[in-house]
């Protein structure tokens, strides 16, 4: 027989007894929301050790990366109004290229306000580019913040790439005694800017 | 009566100023757990919801991972079941061989820890690089991890800036964590570019779309699979949940009771392989199907690996990881470890107090302090109680039903020098022995959650 009958057989063997799938609709509706999602948001991605900005449309993006990036030399995005890039990931063959990116801009769906998180669907062949750039610089339509993990999950896909992430803040450790320190092996720094 | 955990932690406690440290760190974790989970009004019916799930899904397991399996495949991964630890690891074996993989990275993985996945590998001539910044040291060091989520938390800076130094070349006398952290990053940097497979753990499995979903905070994990093209990734048959509406209870409080962040940096969904890339996904059992068979400890299956019983718990803080003897230590490695076989891991047992402090705290509510009662009751029917232990089994028993009797006790315990008698027999003298601060503090865990000092 192959592991896999045997496992089954096994499991169908040891269940005794069995659980009705719980509703999740009541903890759902009491489910941590917010009255101004947008200043909560603001709030959290500083405790995450990121920062939100607004912007006016997103064409300003290109202001904003010369005023606060002056030193990246190589800004890798494939977002076509983003015109100070000089890499755009999708034509990488290679993702091992780009190390050594100074900055990535890329477009998140969704945030969510109780945790700074902020929902990127791959939409770049390679996927490399949202953890290997030094910061990283992420769009986000200010209307599609969300109060909560529930109200997200029903939102997100993976879509035609088959993957996604939650970003949150810039990648961190505290495995040398527990002191915080920003960029392990991702980004150093995460700026969400809200359009 | 000392017990194989009572010697070790004497050990440990002989460096008191380390073991003061451990001490108050992992309390420090534990009340950023609190401060965080305190922010959620709704946390109780959170934890009420996570455990039902999990008791729903791991009594559906045939189902759900059958339903996993036809997702996955129909993603385009390839899916393989494994009965036990050897089996599992021959899977990725035959992987990396038929790929002709020689560099190989990982991320952090507690399934491939408990089937010794490392070892195997590099006596086949494979080289494995664990990328979790706390796992390369350990790695390094030739080391274990002592704690499932800060596994480094035994070991100081000067000890990671000496062994760097050596490693990677940092400056002599240099122990400043940014700067390890930095030159660890540098150096995995290459490792990640250049490794020919990587393999991640999985924290959930999600039935309806046959994806896996992976937290780090350090973004290792994603860093591996997004090099090379081949990629490797397992879980036991417990991390399965029914689908993202479910995953969305998990995912709110796995950061929250692990690290008291609201969420780790990152939790990745994999889907499908990569553009012209593979991704293999292997089903591991080893044992998990014989725990269903055990209504007293069935819970022990709903474990996400948050690690908050470990920080909350007041012999593993005092004590360390090293000293229980199954790879996982704490609340949760006492049971897990009974289950695996009771004969050989009995001994850490008597590594509790009974403070119920890890039950509290539990995310998906596993019954961790109730457990181990259970278990000292059962340790007489496996011919491992000794005379001492029947005694502390019967106090116990007396005491535990005489509530007031076990409050006054504990009440009692700052006062006076000498432990009750009931302590005395329950093996935390054993662990206790070390140490010559008080045992207790001058109020009991009881006293301040009345009082609600503790939340
Ligand atoms: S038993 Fe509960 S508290 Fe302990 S590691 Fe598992 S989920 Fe976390």
């Amino acid at each position: 027989m192959s592991s896999r009958e045997d496992i089954l057989q096994n499991i169908r063997r040891a269940t005794y007894m069995k659980y009705e799938k719980p509703d999740l609709k009541p903890l759902e509706d009491v489910a941590l929301s917010y009255p101004d999602r947008l200043e909560q948001f603001f709030l959290v991605m500083k405790q995450v050790g990121g920062e939100a900005v607004l912007l006016a449309k997103r064409e300003d993006v290109n202001d904003f990366i010369s005023r606060n990036y002056p030193e990246a030399m190589r800004v890798a995005s494939n977002l076509e109004f983003v015109t100070c890039a000089t890499c755009n990931p999708d034509r990488v063959e290679d993702p091992s290229e780009l190390d050594g990116t100074d900055l990535a801009v890329i477009a998140g769906k969704i945030g969510v306000a109780e945790n700074g998180a902020v929902w990127i669907e791959q939409d770049v062949k390679q996927r490399a580019i949202y953890f290997i750039a030094e910061k990283l610089i992420i769009l986000l339509d200010r209307n599609h913040i969300v109060n909560n993990m529930h109200e997200a999950y029903k939102l997100i896909d993976t879509g035609k790439y088959g993957f996604g992430t939650f970003i949150s803040g810039p990648s961190k450790t505290a495995d040398i005694e527990q002191a915080l320190v920003m960029g392990a092996h991702g980004s150093r720094s995460v700026v969400v800017a809200l359009i | 009566m000392s017990t194989k955990h009572s010697k070790a932690a004497a050990e440990f406690l002989e460096n008191k100023k380390q073991a003061a440290w451990h001490d108050e760190t992992l309390w420090m974790v534990r009340e950023k757990r609190d401060q965080l989970s305190k922010k959620v009004p709704e946390w109780e019916e959170l934890r009420n919801m996570a455990c039902a799930t999990k008791l729903y899904s791991n009594s559906h397991l045939d189902e759900l991972l059958v339903e996993f399996e036809r997702n996955a495949r129909a993603n385009g991964a390839h899916v393989y079941w494994a009965k036990d630890a050897d089996e599992y690891c021959n899977i990725v074996y035959n992987i990396l061989n038929q790929h002709g993989v020689k560099h190989f990275i990982k991320s952090k993985s507690m399934l491939a820890e408990e089937c010794e996945l490392n070892p195997f590998l590099q006596n086949k001539g494979i080289e494995v690089v664990e990328s979790d910044l706390g796992e390369r040291i350990l790695q390094l060091m030739h080391l274990k991890p002592s704690h499932i989520v800060l596994p480094a938390i035994h070991i100081k800076r000067e000890q990671v800036g000496e062994l760097f130094e050596k490693e990677m070349g940092t400056e002599k006398g240099n122990y400043d964590p940014t700067y390890l952290t930095h030159a660890a990053r540098k150096n995995l940097r290459q490792r990640f570019i250049h490794a020919q497979a990587a393999m991640t753990g999985t924290n959930f499995a999600v039935a309806s779309t046959g994806e896996v979903v992976v937290c780090t905070n350090e973004g290792n994990a994603d860093m591996g699979t997004s090099q090379p093209k081949l990629q490797i990734a397992a879980f036991g048959i417990e991390k399965i949940v029914p689908d993202r509406e479910s995953l969305g209870v998990f995912i709110r409080m796995l950061a929250r009771s692990a690290t008291g962040q609201p969420v780790t940096t990152y939790t990745s969904h994999y889907r499908k392989p990569r553009e012209g890339g593979e991704l293999h996904i292997i089903i591991v059992d080893n044992g998990r199907s014989n725990i269903l068979a055990n209504p007293k400890h069935i819970k022990a299956l709903n474990c996400i690996r948050c690690g908050a019983c470990m920080n909350t718990c007041p012999v593993y803080r005092r004590s360390g990881g090293y000293s229980y003897t199954y790879f996982i230590p704490g609340p949760i490695g006492i049971n897990l470890g009974m289950l695996k076989a009771p004969l050989h891991y009995h001994d850490n047992v008597s590594a509790c107090s009974l403070c119920y402090s890890c039950s509290l705290v539990c995310p998906v509510k596993v019954d961790l302090a109730e457990q181990i009662y259970l278990w000292r009751q059962d340790l007489d029917k496996l011919g491992k109680a000794n005379c001492m232990k029947k005694v502390m089994s019967g106090g116990m028993k007396f005491m535990m039903n005489r509530p007031q009797v076990f409050n006054m006790a504990l009440s009692w315990a700052p006062q006076v020098n000498k432990m009750p008698r009931f302590l005395i027999y329950n093996g935390l003298n054993g662990w206790g022995k070390g140490r010559e601060m008080p045992n207790f503090a001058d109020e009991s865990f009881n006293e301040m959650w009345k009082k609600g000092k503790v939340k």
